[in-house]
């Protein structure tokens, strides 16, 4: 979800906030009221009102809960404009796979939630096996269970 | 008894210990004497006691129920 | 690499050693090598520095001995390119090399090992099988020793100045295992420590129970560490709380090293655009503690603050929820399912056995008579054909047996190989290709559990591989097809909970499409959480929390009922129905899994004056005041924490995690406030774990005084006209101490709330402190012990907000592999009741996954009884098989029958 702040976007659009308001209860812009003056979109609704608006999205000051801190503004791209300038090739569509890199406890752990839940996953590690420092316990507090 | 005796053991092995212990004693090519038959079981838990008595009295020397 | 099948024979003419890492160094392995026992993949990498072809361009001793041609040197690294939605950094740790401490003479003297040597010393696949040795003369050493804060909390001379959170508890744990591995008088364990930090679960009871067991802990950082005469054993020497000097032998010491960034944190952070702190530990948010500065980019474990597994194992989980949040729409995009031809019905066929003997190599061949065996098996009853192949798993093989199985028309198989632990899914897939129940396959364990075993005996080994032959084809005569049975999901989740856990998972669940009923049994989301200030790391909290509550709120997908209670629970992984009560009104909610996330509360303490002088408060009550009332509590001139009010004592005797590290950024809060006040912090052990500490070392710098106290000798609080006066014992001075409060704060416990109730609903387990268990304290710290329920924040054990945001993250993970799927396949294995059931019920008690029930029902107007059992949370543990007294319940694939026939052919020679 994201929140967008009304008086921004009244500014943005240049009417006055208690329209904006209006809008959403009538249902012009699909969005709710959120925290404060805050109104929550969905991605979605959000690109689908910038487009209605011609604002541009990825310009447009916004907070996403549980991505960032609070307070961070965050680009909606999946991908981050540094990396296009380089020479990978960086999709627009989203990619369902995930890299995850190191094979210890926590990469296994992380790879068979990932795959688990219908996700591509690469493992990568850079010795011989996974494994990692657990591998090499004997056993493991508080339980004695032997670590293998 | 005589030293050449040779006991028959019957032993249910926990699929998910013991046995996978037996498997690394392999792969460690540890050696121990082959008088061991093992039945594999899906926990230590599932093994009957009237299963042990059977094995007695069909001739095992001992039965170990492993898990 | 796919022709490889671990049979070892390189490693054993490889003719160059070095040193094993795995085994931290203390022992040879070649160079082509098995990192492992048990790695995987199971396959021999050479390593480059050490081979001798690499190194000096001959020798290829490997390749002349291989059996299946697996070598090849002209394998080269290639450089691939991938496209993926996201990433999750996992590196790990790097363990604290000492060598540059020279004060504990690590490199000089013999007996002076690393925790992670000690651990490969101790361990039964190390280079002593597990019998205890120390390095000097080889003798099982008697008093061994152990250094807390090797190279971590020290500040000086190339150590770090945060605490490594693992290393308490693992010199407890390897005290107690020494004391299982050695026999004889005179043993002794000792552990030197700073403040002896077992604050997770479980871990408090550990330390008290390794101290009831003998192993004597001394408060005190040993200042000079020497050789023993001929540089065997160790001469430690140590001043006691009370100044005493004393000089003492051990036969070994051990250094229980910290953890560190992994050394190439620095190129990764690079590679990725993330940012690192001044330990080159990644950078987190207090509320986002498993994201970096980079979208797409997520880390877990080790490399963002020192842990152990259980919190590397919750943050894995809970990367995996951050990694999917932007993916949901390409959601199984890239996986696929595997296809099967149609099952023949092979029931009404009479047993038409293929039995296949592998030769591995000569891995069995060497040992066994293969070819006798194969002619035995001919002979057996219902062997319709036999072969002996070099490798049974090889792709051609397969593809013969799948050939055979058609051409013969062959209903069972057997394969006389490996062991199925590794390769029974391989030979499983081979049936069902082939049309085919996997269940018709059986394998008999010939190189593991024979030929690698009894190398010496082939007369002997030949006998018993004819015998697990004829035990396979017994069993498989009786085999017949199981059908994995299938719960339609409700892809609906429940979440138990509004505090931050309970909010933070359904807000997660909900962003992934999974309509979600967050269920508050008080008016108001948000619990614990208002009334706290700050994080430890600064960050205020009621701005992110009220937000997170709208955002919940208005979710679409999340329905919140306040006021709410649970009422009945019924059904099971998948789908699951209750009754809730809201504000008195009855509704139902079906769902697939569900999250419990029911919290905890502040003990409200009995002891100190409080309730009975305003100036004493708790610190929640305390948190108030600094947020609020700043301004006056300025004016203060001095304020007293005690530490451990509730936790730790007899009827509570767990840590409670949060309040050393509560306290101390309460302190430090005070003295920026104001310079001038007193603060003093009375505490048993400082237990600011991680990257915690550093904010105890700014307390102290800030003039903080910390007084250890003794539970025998707990301060003493009373009025002295009208100042507040506060009277402990300080065991350094030895002598007692008189101070004086504006506020006293009680860094009182955190107490679980009732949870009988749901533990009865759900049949979920619970500790003796009233905590929620989970299914798996090391691997699975998340689910409970009933499929389909996870936990997250304070009702699994206490712990700061960060950590009950990454838990609640980690049960969605969990949870989304159940919702993911529209079907989910149960395992075949499971419990099946018969006829001979007659409902006297002696299985209900012993079923460990109460997967048992007993139900009544009418036959020609007479009521019966009979078990009836829950194939959703049937594990095929098969206690119940052998509890019944007459067979009215079994096991499919483990059937009595089955078992018998294999018993009945394994002594057939003595009948």
């Amino acid at each position: 979800m994201v929140i967008v702040n009304i008086m921004t976007l009244a500014k943005e659009i240049g009417v006055h906030r208690n329209t904006i308001r209006n809008w959403v209860k009538t249902g012009r812009i699909n969005a709710r009221p959120g925290p404060g003056k805050g109104l929550l979109f969905t991605p979605e609704d959000f690109r689908a009102m910038c487009r209605e608006f011609t604002l541009n999205p990825e310009q447009f000051p916004v907070k996403e809960l549980g991505r960032q801190a609070a307070g961070a503004p965050v680009s909606l791209t999946p991908t981050p404009k540094s990396l296009k300038t380089r020479e990978e090739q960086v999709s627009d569509k989203v990619i369902g796979s995930v890299m995850v890199v190191g094979g210890g406890i926590a990469g296994i752990q992380a790879s068979l939630d990932l795959a688990g839940q219908g996700y591509y996953v690469y493992l990568v590690e850079k010795s011989a096996g996974i494994g990692g420092k657990m591998s090499q316990l004997d056993k493991t507090y508080p339980t004695n269970d032997c670590a293998m | 008894m005589s030293d050449n005796f040779e006991p028959v053991i019957l032993g249910f092995l926990c699929n998910w210990c013991a046995y996978a212990g037996a498997d690394l004693a392999g792969v460690s090519r540890m050696q121990y004497p082959p008088n061991m038959r093992v039945v594999r079981v899906n926990c230590s838990g599932m093994v009957h006691p009237d299963l042990v008595v059977h094995a007695l009295n069909k001739g095992a020397d001992g039965v170990m129920v492993m898990g | 690499m796919d022709k490889c099948i671990a049979c070892g024979l390189c490693a054993q003419k490889c003719p160059k050693k070095t040193d094993d890492p795995y085994n931290a160094g203390i022992s040879k392995r070649k160079a082509i090598y098995l990192q492992y026992s048990q790695t995987v993949p199971l396959k021999y990498a050479i390593d480059p520095e050490a081979c001798l072809y690499f190194s000096k361009g001959k020798c290829q001793a490997c390749v002349k001995f291989c059996p299946t041609g697996a070598i090849n040197f002209e394998d080269k690294g290639e450089t691939r390119s991938i496209q993926v939605g996201s990433v999750i950094l996992a590196p790990g740790y790097k363990a604290f090399d000492p060598s540059g401490l020279s004060t504990y003479g690590y490199g000089r003297i013999s007996d002076v090992v690393t925790g992670l040597e000690y651990e490969r010393l101790l361990s039964a696949g190390g280079p002593n099988l597990g019998h205890l040795i120390r390095p000097s003369d080889h003798q099982e050493p008697k008093k061994v020793a152990w250094v807390q804060c090797v190279g971590s909390r020290n500040t000086t001379e190339g150590g770090n100045s945060y605490c490594s959170t693992v290393c308490c508890m693992y010199a407890v744990k390897q005290s107690l295992v020494t004391a299982e591995h050695l026999s004889g008088d005179g043993l002794s364990q000792t552990i030197f420590f700073m403040d002896l930090r077992s604050h997770n679960k479980e871990f408090e009871r550990y330390y008290q129970d390794a101290k009831a067991k003998g192993v004597r802990f001394i408060k005190s950082r040993p200042h000079s560490i020497e050789a023993g005469p001929n540089n065997i054993g160790v001469k430690v020497a140590y001043l006691t709380q009370d100044g005493a000097k004393i000089t003492e032998d051990f036969d070994m010491l051990v250094l229980s090293v910290g953890l560190e960034a992994p050394q190439d944190a620095p190129a990764l952070a690079e590679k990725f655009g993330i940012n690192l702190d001044h330990h080159n530990f990644v950078k987190t948010g207090s509320f986002t503690p498993n994201a970096t500065a980079r979208d797409g980019i997520y880390v877990c474990g080790a490399c963002r603050s020192p842990k152990a597994i259980p919190r590397s194992v919750t943050e894995a989980s809970a990367a995996a929820t951050e990694a999917t949040r932007s993916l949901v729409e390409a959601r199984g995009t890239l996986t696929r399912e595997k296809t099967y031809p149609p099952e023949r019905d092979v029931s009404l066929e009479t047993p038409r056995l293929g039995v296949f003997v592998c030769s591995c190599g000569i891995n069995i061949a060497g040992t066994v008579d293969v070819q006798e065996v194969a002619e035995y098996a001919r002979e057996l009853p219902n062997v319709a054909f036999v072969e002996n192949n070099l490798f049974t798993c090889s792709t051609d093989t397969q593809e013969l047996i799948a050939q055979k199985i058609k051409e013969l028309n062959l209903n069972r198989i057997v394969v006389a190989a490996c062991t199925p632990r590794t390769h029974e899914p391989l030979f499983q897939d081979t049936l069902r290709e082939a049309g085919l129940n996997p269940y018709l396959l059986e394998m008999a364990n010939i190189r593991n559990q024979n030929s690698w075993v009894h190398q010496k005996e082939p007369g002997a080994a030949t006998a018993k591989a004819k015998d697990q032959v004829r035990m396979a084809v017994a069993k498989a005569s009786r085999d017949y097809a199981l059908e994995r049975g299938a719960v339609e999901v409700v892809q609906k989740a429940l979440v138990v909970g509004g505090g931050v856990a309970g909010l933070t998972a359904a807000l997660e669940l909900g962003e992934r499409g999974y309509d979600t009923v967050l269920l508050e049994k008080a008016g108001k989301l948000g619990g614990n959480a208002w009334s706290f200030y700050k994080t430890w790391k600064g960050d205020a909290i009621r701005p992110w929390l009220s937000d997170l509550i709208a955002v919940v709120e208005n979710h679409p997908k999340v329905n919140v009922l306040k006021n709410a209670t649970l009422k009945t629970v019924a059904g099971s992984v998948g789908n699951f129905t209750s009754e809730v009560e809201v504000n008195g009104v009855p509704e139902t909610v079906k769902y697939g899994i569900a999250v419990l996330a029911t919290g905890g509360r502040e003990y409200k303490p009995q002891e100190y004056l409080y309730g009975q002088d305003p100036r004493v408060m708790t610190h929640l009550e305390f948190d108030g005041e600094l947020r609020d009332k700043a301004a006056t509590v300025q004016k203060a001139s001095s304020a007293v924490f005690i530490q451990c009010v509730g936790s730790r004592e007899p009827e509570r005797p767990y840590c409670s995690r949060v309040c050393c590290t509560h306290t101390v950024h309460s302190a430090v809060k005070l003295k920026e406030l104001n310079p001038d006040m007193r603060v003093y912090v009375l505490y048993r052990d400082m237990r600011t774990y991680g990257l915690r500490e550093e904010l105890y070392t700014k307390a102290r710098e800030l003039g903080v005084i910390f007084i250890k106290y003794y539970p025998d000798s707990k301060p003493q609080v009373f009025k002295d006209g009208d100042d507040l006066k506060i009277e402990v014992t300080d065991p350094i001075l030895q002598m007692p101490v008189k101070l004086t409060a504006d506020y006293l704060v009680l860094s009182a416990a955190i107490v679980p709330n009732d949870n009988q109730g749901l533990v009865e609903l759900f049949k979920a387990g619970m500790n003796a402190d009233g905590f929620f268990n989970e299914a798996h304290p090391k691997l699975r710290p998340v689910d409970l012990n009933v499929d389909g329920l996870f936990l997250a924040g304070l009702c699994h054990h206490p712990k700061p907000l960060e950590e009950s945001v990454s838990q609640a993250k980690a049960a969605v993970s969990r949870a989304g592999i159940i919702l993911a799927k529209e079907v989910m396949q149960l395992d075949a294995v499971k419990s099946q009741v018969t006829e001979k059931c007659d409902g006297c019920a002696l299985c209900l008690d012993v079923c460990p996954y109460q997967a048992l029930k007993l139900e009544e029902y009418r036959d020609n107007g007479h009521a019966h009884r009979r078990v009836v059992s829950d194939k959703a949370l049937c594990k095929g543990c098969g206690v119940c098989e052998a509890t019944c007294p007459k067979e009215g319940v079994t096991i499919h694939h483990f059937t009595r029958e089955q078992l018998k026939a294999q018993v009945d052919a394994a002594l057939e020679s003595l009948n």
